[in-house]
């Protein structure tokens, strides 16, 4: 009995048979086009402070140039109307074909007031900002808590970045009984401070946007047309 | 690298029974030894003797916690009048004697949880969630703690001593909710 681990915390060996399993899922999961075509998809981002808008930045871009045209729109909580309002002005001033909206904040009353069904947060690769996250999470889950997504930002490597996200994600469950969806992580060779934008970051960007769209981790809003009558 | 983490309902009482099993070392220390995976009484509970050699009972119920505590309770007495017996029949026990300390897990602590704890030192209860962690199932243990008691289960306490924060750290306009101790306590390390 000594060193037996509970399974739940055992991670499953790789076989071929399950990356086969798991590549075949992720194959035939491709993103929806064609009838949604006029449904704009809202990913509302959750920002540990204002430092990390590159990451949107940087995902907008990443999105656009993968063929899902997508617009940033940064959440003002004080602005006039609400978010249907600043967001159809958003689509009617920026790209009129855009496929996705990721909306940027770091007010966690931002994302409550918006009742928003999905959240991303992104969260700095330390403990304090573990903890800082945990308290956000806990302050989304008295409402109607949302699905949320964390992306990771600035660990030293994978296994890092998984001892992190473990650490939160058991926290949360355990604590507020609410699961976390692993979106990935940033590693700090990537991060603006140490790199110019080069192909390693785009690697990385192109896994979590791959993830937000397989996993279908965004809102579908109004179509644009209605957006715009609202204005 | 994906984890995907979900609750799952109550589960069967002998599924309970295995994921118990698979986890008694959370539960009664490590290198405990499992004696009886169902002992032939109310309630079967499960026989253990732990790193010291000294008999521990497993008492549980996905549900009922009253029906675990005393299931466990009536075993408790049975090994007791029965121990040169048991002592006779399980060489884990080192022929020490000893009275068996009794864990009880269920759903939802049993009633009066902090009067029994308050009074009963040595009686560990512990609350229990079923996790599914992508194609894995098992147990989230969480041990009923009272006031005054901060020790989970019979792991020995190597936490850090509490640091004095002055303040709650806070981001944005809103101040975030405060943490008990157990929250701080988790997040304290990595």
């Amino acid at each position: 009995m000594a060193c037996q681990l509970n399974p739940a915390w055992q991670r499953k060996a790789v076989s071929s048979d399950r990356m086969a399993e798991i590549s075949a899922r992720f194959l035939s999961n491709t993103p929806k086009t064609g009838q949604d075509a006029d449904v704009c998809r809202v990913i509302p981002f959750l920002l540990d402070n204002p430092e990390l808008g590159w990451v949107t930045n940087d995902l907008c871009e990443m999105l656009t140039q993968k063929g899902h045209s997508s617009v940033l729109h940064q959440l003002h909580e004080s602005a006039e109307g609400g978010l249907h309002t600043q967001l159809a002005e958003a689509l009617r001033t920026q790209a009129d074909d855009c496929k996705i909206c990721l909306l940027p904040t770091t007010s966690t009353e931002t994302v409550l007031a918006n009742a928003f069904d999905h959240v991303v947060l992104l969260v700095p690769a330390n403990l304090d900002a573990i903890l800082a996250a945990y308290q956000r999470i806990k302050l989304l889950s008295g409402q109607n808590v949302p699905e949320i997504g964390i992306v990771l930002v600035g660990p030293r490597d994978q296994h890092a970045a998984w001892r992190f996200f473990r650490k939160l994600a058991i926290g949360t469950l355990r604590y507020l009984d609410v699961p976390l969806l692993n979106l990935g992580f940033l590693p700090e060779q990537v991060i603006p401070q140490h790199a110019a934008h080069d192909h390693h970051r785009d690697n990385f960007l192109t896994r979590i946007s791959e993830r937000l769209l397989r996993s279908e981790f965004y809102s579908t809003w109004p179509d644009r047309k209605t957006a715009r009558e609202n204005v | 690298m994906r984890l995907c983490v979900k609750t799952a309902g109550i589960v069967d009482r002998e599924v309970l029974r295995t994921l118990l099993i698979e986890a008694v070392d959370d539960l009664t220390g490590s290198e405990s030894q499992l004696l009886e995976p169902t002992l032939p009484w109310d309630g079967h509970p499960i026989l253990v003797a732990d790193a010291e050699h000294h008999p521990v009972l497993i008492s549980f119920d996905p549900i009922n916690s009253q029906s675990a505590l005393l299931s466990g309770l009536q075993a408790t007495e049975q090994i007791a009048t029965a121990l040169p017996w048991i002592n006779q029949v399980y060489a884990a026990l080192h022929k020490q004697l000893r009275p068996p300390r009794l864990v009880v897990i269920s759903h939802d602590p049993p009633p009066g949880a902090t009067a029994l704890l308050a009074g009963c030192p040595k009686l560990k209860l512990f609350s229990y969630k079923v996790v599914r962690i992508n194609e894995e199932t098992g147990l989230l243990l969480e041990p009923v703690i009272t006031d005054g008691d901060t020790s989970i289960g019979m792991a020995p306490d190597s936490e850090p001593p509490a640091i004095a924060r002055s303040e709650e750290p806070t981001r944005g306009p809103v101040a975030l909710p405060t943490l008990n101790e157990e929250e701080k306590g988790y997040f304290r390390q990595l």
